[in-house]
């Protein structure tokens, strides 16, 4: 499971600790995220990078689940933004969609920091953006296999995608950065 | 306020369209919308911020053509309705304020109104009067929900909708991938003709027995749809063309995309009308443009022997006049004015028809 990297005298730039973990479907992808979710408190910032389609929505339900906020997680695409209050007098969760915008001062626009103390805020597509948000933050990088590894039995094209393609894995990437996580190694 | 057909004045601002329609009972007197759709190509979306300085510029404009349009002056108006929800927080905002100073201004009583059920409410200016046993399926950027009707002006169910990924929105990040463009609907769809619907089976979500159980023991999320699976389906699609060095057959994928999506969303708003015993469906959202969605939802709900009702595109998408219609509706039941002390609330409830 995790890959230890060395704790504590971390150089400026590099992460504190990092761990990865293969997921094999949407059901044991949430549950990692449920587990991390479980562990996080008021203030943190993540980051969630991937392809589209490599199951940010998916993980941030599942952050939900572990943060015991309310249910009914979808992706903040349309909205940019969208808070998921805390049913069990934790911190909320501030699901945030960063792919439209084009810089720092539009994510402002959105007034994250307001809140942001006494809340959870997950960043999708918010690498090279977000970061400033916080002085901590963990990036978490999902990828699953991409159609350039696949193939049909002769070689052709694959043409039948089915209901159940979601159970292929995933490989997730945690790199925890900043003050925040020097004595908090949550996976 | 006991009068048979009360002239409404509808303010709509929920996402990029403002809109201010003003109607008489179910007789449609004017429906004009200013859209800032243009402002939002190049993000590839709507952004919130435009679209509220959009909305502030737009209002009063938009108010005065609506009035010049209908032949009538505030004065004559007897009830003003507002979208408060849901939609997107700061362009609520700017048509709540709006309704509010108006309201203040003229002292005609106002009406704070649910966005998806106006989607419904607007089918009275198309046919009057909604059929009994009724249901509702809503498809645009950022719905996509299949309700039922029990009552207009105070009973609407929720029973189905999606769990990641609007349809729309599931179109727009399909465009993303195959490059071409935002909004995604219209050209996808006008692709789609030129491609083979059969070419590419991408999954339909959430129709795996686990998840519809049966009738009479429905799964969690019978009656709810998922988008999220066929977008990781089309990438990796689009993906192994471009491994192979091969030409993306975009117009084939844009079909077969189409056709998963229209697939799924009929036969659940289908299967959802039978069993809840709805005799009536009626459409609505700016998806509700797309042909292929018309045609396989028309086949489908007449060989099912359930009557469909689309009303006309202008009314189907986002505008001011749905607003006006189901505040109307309101009037003639007797149900009281929200008056001015309420917020715009993004995330209201289908349940709440009005605050």
């Amino acid at each position: 499971m995790p890959d230890a990297a060395a704790a504590g005298e971390a150089q400026p730039g590099a992460p504190i600790w990092t761990a990865e973990v293969n997921t094999y479907g949407s059901e044991s992808t949430q549950d990692l995220a449920a587990r991390i979710g479980a562990a996080l408190l008021p203030g943190d910032l993540l980051l969630l990078a991937g392809e589209l389609g490599a199951g940010k929505t998916t993980f941030t339900q599942g952050l939900g689940v572990g943060l015991g906020v309310r249910e009914g997680i979808i992706s903040p695409t349309f909205v940019l933004s969208r808070v998921h209050p805390s049913v069990t007098g934790g911190p909320a969760l501030v699901h945030v969609d960063a792919y439209r915008l084009s810089g720092v001062g539009e994510l402002e626009d959105l007034d994250l920091e307001a809140g942001m103390d006494r809340s959870v805020t997950v960043v999708e597509w918010g690498t090279g953006m977000a970061e400033q948000l916080s002085d901590s933050r963990l990036e978490i990088t999902l990828a699953r296999e991409t159609g350039s590894t696949m193939g049909g039995r002769d070689g052709a094209p694959v043409m039948e995608y089915p209901e159940t393609d979601d159970d292929e894995p995933r490989t997730i990437t945690v790199r925890a950065f900043g003050p925040a996580w020097t004595d908090r190694r949550i996976l | 306020m006991t009068s048979p057909a009360p002239l409404v004045l509808g303010i709509e601002s929920s996402c990029d369209e403002t809109g201010v329609g003003i109607v008489r009972g179910t007789e449609l007197l004017a429906n004009t919308v200013s859209s800032s759709m243009d402002e939002h190509v190049r993000f590839g979306g709507v952004i919130p911020e435009i679209a509220s300085r959009a909305h502030l510029d737009a209002f009063v404009p938009t108010l005065q053509e609506a009035l010049s349009t209908a032949g009538v002056t505030l004065d004559d108006v007897d009830a003003l309705a507002v979208t408060s929800g849901p939609g997107l927080s700061g362009a609520l905002m700017v048509g709540v304020a709006a309704a509010k100073a108006v309201a203040l201004a003229t002292g005609k009583p106002l009406y704070a109104i649910n966005h998806l059920v106006a989607h419904v409410g607007v089918g009275v200016l198309d046919g009057g009067t909604l059929p009994s046993s009724l249901g509702a399926l809503l498809v645009s950027g950022g719905h996509t929900e299949i309700l039922r009707v029990n009552s207009l002006a105070s009973d609407i169910e929720l029973l189905g909708a999606t769990i990641d990924d609007a349809a729309g929105e599931a179109y727009d990040k399909v465009a993303r991938l195959l490059g071409l463009g935002y909004p995604g609907g219209p050209v996808i769809d006008r692709l789609a003709r030129e491609g083979d619907a059969k070419a590419i089976r991408f999954p339909r979500g959430l129709t795996l027995p686990k998840f519809l159980g049966t009738a009479e023991a429905p799964g969690k999320h019978r009656y709810d749809f998922s988008f999220s699976g066929l977008k990781t389906a089309v990438a990796r699609c689009v993906e192994q063309y471009q491994a192979r060095g091969e030409e993306v057959p975009v117009a084939d994928i844009a079909a077969s995309f189409q056709e998963a999506v229209v697939d799924v969303v009929t036969k659940k708003a289908v299967m959802a009308c039978t069993e809840q015993g709805l005799e009536n469906l009626l459409l609505g959202g700016g998806v509700a443009a797309n042909s292929r969605l018309r045609e396989l939802l028309a086949a489908r709900c007449a060989s099912a022997g359930i009557n469909l009702r689309i009303p006309p595109m202008g009314l189907c998408t986002d505008n001011g006049a749905m607003v006006a219609a189901l505040a109307a509706q309101l009037v003639m039941n007797g149900v009281r004015p929200t008056g001015i002390g309420f917020s715009a609330d993004s995330g209201q409830p289908v349940s709440q028809i009005s605050l």
